[in-house]
């Protein structure tokens, strides 16, 4: 990992690739990397799909090794969404495969002039990119599997579906699984439109002849990574209730809590959750022959992902995650998970974020188009976005503009990003993550990470108001820490309840790369990466007036606890005044 | 509607007093028993999260309701009773807070992300929720016989449904009755033997036989399903 590969794609005679070395980016990766270059060599000011932005894809730090979860990857860009800086990562196979041929990031740089639409293919003899416009309009499923047949199985594929190629400020970028299926997204920010407007339809990769990476000591790296994995498999959360439930077993007790957005953000409890729960997710996965228990990648032991497959016993889509059962369940009145799971597969293989295109079919329910629980009718409007219709192009433009569009005065977004699953009326310290994060409305901007146990800050009262100000900040922190080792942010909560295990987190990180990196260093590392991405977003004109919730959250009481956000302004801008 | 002062107002036949929420008086129209394969319990998840009803003493701490009325232990309470919801508001001090007739409890494991952590008891992200969590509430009033709703969810639907649903709990008819007949065959198969109203019933007539004895709108149920290995 100490080479970067650059494709310039508007270069003179066709797209060319330059492989070089990573220089002052060195010791960075994932979300630490991107930001690193979005922030240095992105015109703040340029537009998202000029060819002055570029798109960054970059594994972890620990990618690549046999370190357990370690195969998350990062996209960065200047986000068509925000106007600001993003990194937005996914599992999925990529990132170790990547890491393995030795890249610590791919960037896709300028533009090309005609219409064609590009493959690119990397294995350890080199690189090709090659025009193929028989991959137009497809979607992100069918692409793969023609790359599966020029290519083989072993093989691990980036790709954009039809909503990228329309440079749909929803769309998103597909990582293949370990079953060489599209089903894992960087979703958040437009980044599948800035690839889109690269002209690249997908990127193959094949590590075949290359070997693990190996730690610098591999004694210590071996133990750390012992410890680790049994930090984790004796952790309550990540040893039980994840990989039996995957994370939908949320949905019962945000729903419970009165802070499971309900019929676009209007109420706080959906009768029909018990529906489309977890546990009722995970028993329907199991009665139909799937699986409830799967990991994105291998190395993965936690394995909150899983196998769903229709009334016939056939794959639908992989396992509907919380935040993608919400977004279609609760936030538009639908209480049926098959119709959940069609919008999860539809929204993978068109190439779109749930999150986003959830929140967004919602408002249209709002304005009137659709009747909030109209399955049927949700199915049909993505079906929309796929065909790029007119109305399909409006939807899988986002929340922001569909409101804008429809005339909708609640539209629950933070710099034209969508809100997550989480009502900030109810849990106002993660609205203050929503209004704060650099990134638009983010949830895993602000983890549970031990931040008492980093002491980033000082401890933290739980009980104290105003707490969560300073909790928001920590956890930001150490959230930027955890996306640049390519570690999976669920690992999180076995480091939050057990210092042994973030002490082997680090281990692992001194181990491989031979450092002597302590809690204080991580904590100014994350730090470093928050300065460079809020710096960025300055340079692009952003200021604290962005850094807000849309107002009906202040002056629109969400039942059943009567609730409006009540954090002041002034409160949130001194998240960042560490 | 709820009678948090004084549980003595209105009492019904049944000693369960008649303004409780649910509209439960503590009398059940129909009672119901199911014995069957120990694989058939877990088909009653559905109806563990959705919530059902007891009668108890109310007027008394959460603690005491689950470890000395329930009879759970208090160190499974402890290690694995991690997340708790009183009326849907986080409960962090189950010692201080007093549970009265008509209230609503959830029990749940330690659940992921960082909301769900922010849930936990007595979680370090307890301030992110200030304005929905549970205060404790100094015992008011005597101890009294009441009824209360709980939902179980997540891991503790394993660990906690069958002593529930072996001790038997009250549901209202048309819950069990849409949960009873969208109940595909192999639940039905999974039945060895079946009492309604005492009486028993032979297979393949279960399902006819108690969803007739549902009908009966608006009426309780008193439910007690055994898993036999
Ligand atoms: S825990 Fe879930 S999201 Fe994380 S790496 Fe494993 S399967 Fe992927």
């Amino acid at each position: 990992m100490d080479k970067i590969l650059r494709i310039d794609m508007g270069a003179e005679g066709g797209p060319k690739a330059t492989t070089v070395p990573t220089g002052e980016y060195s010791g960075l990766g994932g979300r630490a990397l991107t930001s690193a270059i979005v922030s240095k060599e992105i015109p703040p000011a340029c537009h998202p799909l000029s060819a002055e932005n570029k798109l960054i894809i970059a594994p972890g730090l620990l990618s690549g090794t046999t370190s357990a979860m370690s195969g998350r990857i990062s996209v960065g860009s200047k986000s068509p969404l925000t106007g600001g800086i993003k990194e937005s990562n996914a599992g999925g196979q990529p990132s170790q495969v990547l890491a393995r041929l030795g890249y610590a990031a791919i960037v896709l740089e300028g533009k090309p002039k005609g219409d064609d639409i590009y493959k690119i293919f990397i294995n350890k003899d080199g690189i090709t990119i090659t025009p193929d416009n028989s991959l137009k309009m497809l979607g992100n499923y069918s692409v793969v599997e023609k790359m599966k047949a020029e290519h083989g199985h072993k093989i691990a594929c980036i790709s954009v579906g039809q909503a990228g190629e329309m440079r749909l400020l929803a769309a998103s970028i597909a990582f293949t699984d370990t079953e060489l299926r599209p089903t894992r997204h960087a979703g958040r920010g437009g980044t599948g439109a800035v690839m889109g407007s690269k002209g690249v339809k997908i990127i193959v990769l094949d590590d075949t002849g290359t070997t693990m990476r190996q730690p610098k000591d591999p004694n210590k790296f071996k133990e750390a990574n012992k410890k680790w994995i049994a930090g984790l498999q004796s952790h309550g959360v990540t040893g039980q209730a994840l990989p039996t439930y995957g994370t939908n077993v949320l949905t019962n007790i945000i729903n419970e809590a009165g802070g499971y957005p309900t019929y676009n953000f209007k109420e706080g409890r959906f009768a029909g959750a018990v529906k489309i729960s977890g546990e009722v997710e995970a028993d329907l996965e199991t009665k139909r022959g799937g699986l409830a228990t799967h990991g994105c990648h291998r190395g993965c032991v936690i394995r909150c992902s899983g196998i769903y497959n229709d009334k016939d016993g056939h794959y639908l889509t992989k396992q509907p995650e919380y935040e993608t059962v919400w977004a279609h369940g609760g936030e538009c009145g639908i209480d049926d998970m098959d119709t959940i799971a069609m919008l999860d597969f539809l929204e993978d293989d068109i190439g779109l974020d749930t999150i986003e295109t959830g929140v967004t079919i919602g408002v249209t329910m709002e304005a009137g188009l659709l009747k909030f629980g109209d399955g049927e009718g949700a199915i049909n409007l993505v079906r929309e976005i796929g065909k790029g219709s007119p109305l399909g192009r409006i939807i899988g433009s986002g929340a922001a503009v569909t409101g804008k569009v429809f005339g909708v005065e609640r539209v629950p977004v933070v710099k034209g990003q969508a809100l997550p699953a989480y009502d900030p009326r109810a849990v106002q310290g993660i609205g203050v993550t929503y209004a704060t994060s650099p990134m638009g409305a983010d949830h895993t901007a602000g983890y549970a990470v031990a931040t008492n146990i980093l002491g980033v800050g000082g401890t933290v009262d739980p009980l104290k108001p105003g707490g969560q100000v300073q909790l928001s900040r920590n956890l930001q922190i150490a959230t930027a820490f955890i996306d640049s080792m390519g570690m999976c942010i669920f690992t999180a909560f076995a480091i939050l309840d057990q210092p042994e295990t973030f002490q082997a987190l680090l281990d692992l990180v001194n181990a491989c790369h031979g450092l002597e990196m302590t809690a204080a260093d991580t904590v100014e590392y994350g730090k470093r990466v928050l300065k460079m991405e809020r710096d960025f977003n300055a340079r692009a004109g952003f200021t604290k007036e962005q850094d807000r919730l849309p107002s009906f959250f202040r002056s629109q009481p969400v039942g059943p606890h009567n609730v409006t956000f009540e954090v002041n302004d002034e409160e949130l801008d001194q998240v960042f005044n560490w | 509607m709820k009678n948090h002062d004084n549980p003595h107002e209105e009492e019904t036949p049944s000693g369960v007093p008649s303004s409780n929420s649910f509209g439960f008086t503590g009398n059940a129209s129909v009672n119901l028993i199911i014995s069957g394969k120990q694989s058939m319990l877990s088909g009653f998840q559905e109806l563990l999260q959705a919530g059902f009803v007891l009668i108890c003493r109310v007027g008394v701490s959460i603690k005491s309701l689950l470890c000395d009325q329930f009879g759970l232990n208090p160190q499974f309470v402890e290690d694995r009773i991690n997340t708790i919801f009183l009326d849907g508001k986080p409960v962090d001090n189950i010692d201080t807070t007093t549970v009265m007739d008509g209230a609503t409890i959830a029990l749940s494991g330690a659940m992921p992300g960082l909301v769900g952590a922010t849930l936990r008891r007595k979680s370090p992200l307890a301030s992110f929720r200030q304005t929905i969590s549970s205060s404790s509430t100094p015992l008011k009033g005597s101890v009294a016989k009441g009824v209360v709703r709980i939902k179980i969810f997540n891991i503790l639907m394993d660990e906690l449904g069958p002593l529930f649903l072996g001790r038997g709990l009250f549901l209202s008819s048309d819950a069990l009755r849409s949960f009873l007949q969208k109940q595909p065959t192999e639940f039905w198969d999974g039945c060895a033997k079946i009492l309604v109203n005492n009486a028993p019933e032979y297979p393949p007539a279960f399902r006819e036989k108690i969803l007739a004895a549902l009908k009966i709108e608006d009426a309780w149920v008193h439910l007690i399903v055994h898993g036999e290995s």
